[in-house]
């Protein structure tokens, strides 16, 4: 009994002395390995999938009662909804010779001044699994991987192809994006219809700032259009990024008002990395 | 039968916080930080054979999933260490399931969060956090109570 008391007492002790001696291992290591955290992040490869595999098997009867609720709740919404998509579609119909007139314009236009732009090869849809927003960080998960050909620096757009961030860490079957408004981005923007190029800083916040023009001169304005620039060879030209709201302030796509996504594989992919 | 409700009995710790960290919604269980309430009572209120490696699991997806490093990792070894070194109170014996000392885990955490970005908003979101598990404390470890008897 004595025996038993001691031995269990002494187990206590041992597995408290291996949790105490962990914490300074995490806190070198988190000063050491910053930024990639290459063994966190390999670590999390591995672990993740396993977790969601066995979370999709455990929640599959929660899921399902959700999935049925879903369902009831779209049927009853899907005739109000197709009159609205008639609606749009109309209004899509008639701009669309517009647009037609405009692209072939731009074709020609592109051709005499001989811009030369990258162009996807390939887009993958993926959904957004979890974002941090709640924690107000600015980095989400997506649900592909190197499985399906994706790897770090690929670019996230939305639906509408707006720029969404870059994909920063990839494992089998889930990458993590960095948004635009996440504090470590940092990239080259243009002004669209101009020369003038900037570049675009995320500060955690819901509008990223943008600063550093080309041009001295130049004074920002509110709803000027916002590009992607080549100039600093991290993405491709040419994606919209957003609305300037005031000399300063960029209103960016944010994590949280989607839920799908296109990942942009390029031709010369090896080349603006 | 009574084999599979033993099974069920010594699973039903792995099972719901598996369950609560998988279900995660923004802003209901974000990174599904649920999970955090099992993590701290199967492990310190009433302590489950092979469970601690499981929370510590448990604890850095969490940390994963939302981008905090090892925030709640550090934190549970953290409380574990000084859990198992010190005499002076029993957590497993405590009033209401130590939920004070639950409350100055998660409250710590959250203050971290806090502290590290500090925004009104970052403020309000951790402080509706901090109400969220402390109220939810309770009524998940009664289901859990139920489910051991």
């Amino acid at each position: 009994m004595n025996n038993d008391k001691l031995s269990s007492k002494l187990a206590r002790i041992i597995k408290s002395a291996m949790a105490a001696a962990v914490l300074p291992i995490f806190i070198i290591y988190i000063m050491v390995a910053k930024p990639d955290y290459t063994i966190m992040n390999g670590l999390a490869h591995i672990v993740l999938p396993v977790a969601n595999f066995a979370g999709q098997i455990v929640t599959w009867p929660i899921r399902a009662v959700g999935n049925g609720v879903k369902w009831v709740r779209e049927t009853a919404t899907i005739r109000s909804e197709n009159e609205q998509l008639k609606r749009q579609l109309n209004e899509i119909m008639t701009n669309k010779y517009d647009c037609e007139v405009a692209i072939s314009e731009n074709k020609k236009l592109e051709h005499e001044l001989n811009i030369i732009k990258a162009s996807p090869f390939n887009s993958i849809v993926a959904d957004i699994q979890f974002d941090d927003s709640a924690f107000y960080h600015t980095t989400f998960l997506i649900n592909r991987g190197k499985k399906d050909g994706l790897s770090s620096g690929m670019v996230v757009v939305s639906f509408d192809n707006r720029l969404v961030g870059t994909i920063i860490d990839c494992g089998s079957q889930f990458c993590r994006v960095r948004a635009l408004n996440d504090a470590n981005t940092n990239i080259a923007v243009r002004i669209s219809g101009t020369d003038i190029s900037g570049f675009l800083q995320g500060n955690g916040k819901t509008k990223s700032s943008i600063g550093f023009f080309s041009d001295t001169q130049f004074v920002a304005r509110r709803g000027l259009k916002v590009i992607s620039s080549n100039i600093s060879g991290i993405l491709p030209a040419g994606i919209y990024i957003g609305e300037m709201t005031d000399e300063k302030h960029v209103d960016i796509l944010k994590p949280n008002q989607i839920s799908r996504v296109m990942v942009l594989q390029y031709n010369n992919q090896g080349s603006y990395k | 039968m009574y084999k599979l409700s033993l099974f069920f009995k010594q699973a039903f710790p792995f099972i719901i916080t598996l369950i609560l960290w998988y279900l995660a919604i923004p802003f209901w269980n974000p990174a599904g930080i649920l999970a955090l309430i099992p993590i701290f009572y199967y492990t310190f209120v009433k302590p489950t054979k092979f469970y601690s490696f499981f929370a510590l699991i448990f604890c850095f997806l969490i940390d994963y999933r939302c981008n905090l490093l090892l925030l709640w990792t550090f934190l549970f070894c953290l409380f574990y260490a000084i859990n198992g070194f010190q005499k002076y109170f029993d957590v497993s014996r405590m009033d209401n399931d130590a939920i004070h000392i639950f409350m100055l885990y998660i409250g710590i955490g959250l203050l971290v969060l806090t502290m590290g970005g500090f925004t009104f908003m970052n403020l309000v979101n951790n402080l509706w956090l901090f109400s969220w598990l402390a109220i939810l404390y309770t009524p998940i470890n009664a289901v859990n109570k139920w489910i051991e008897k």
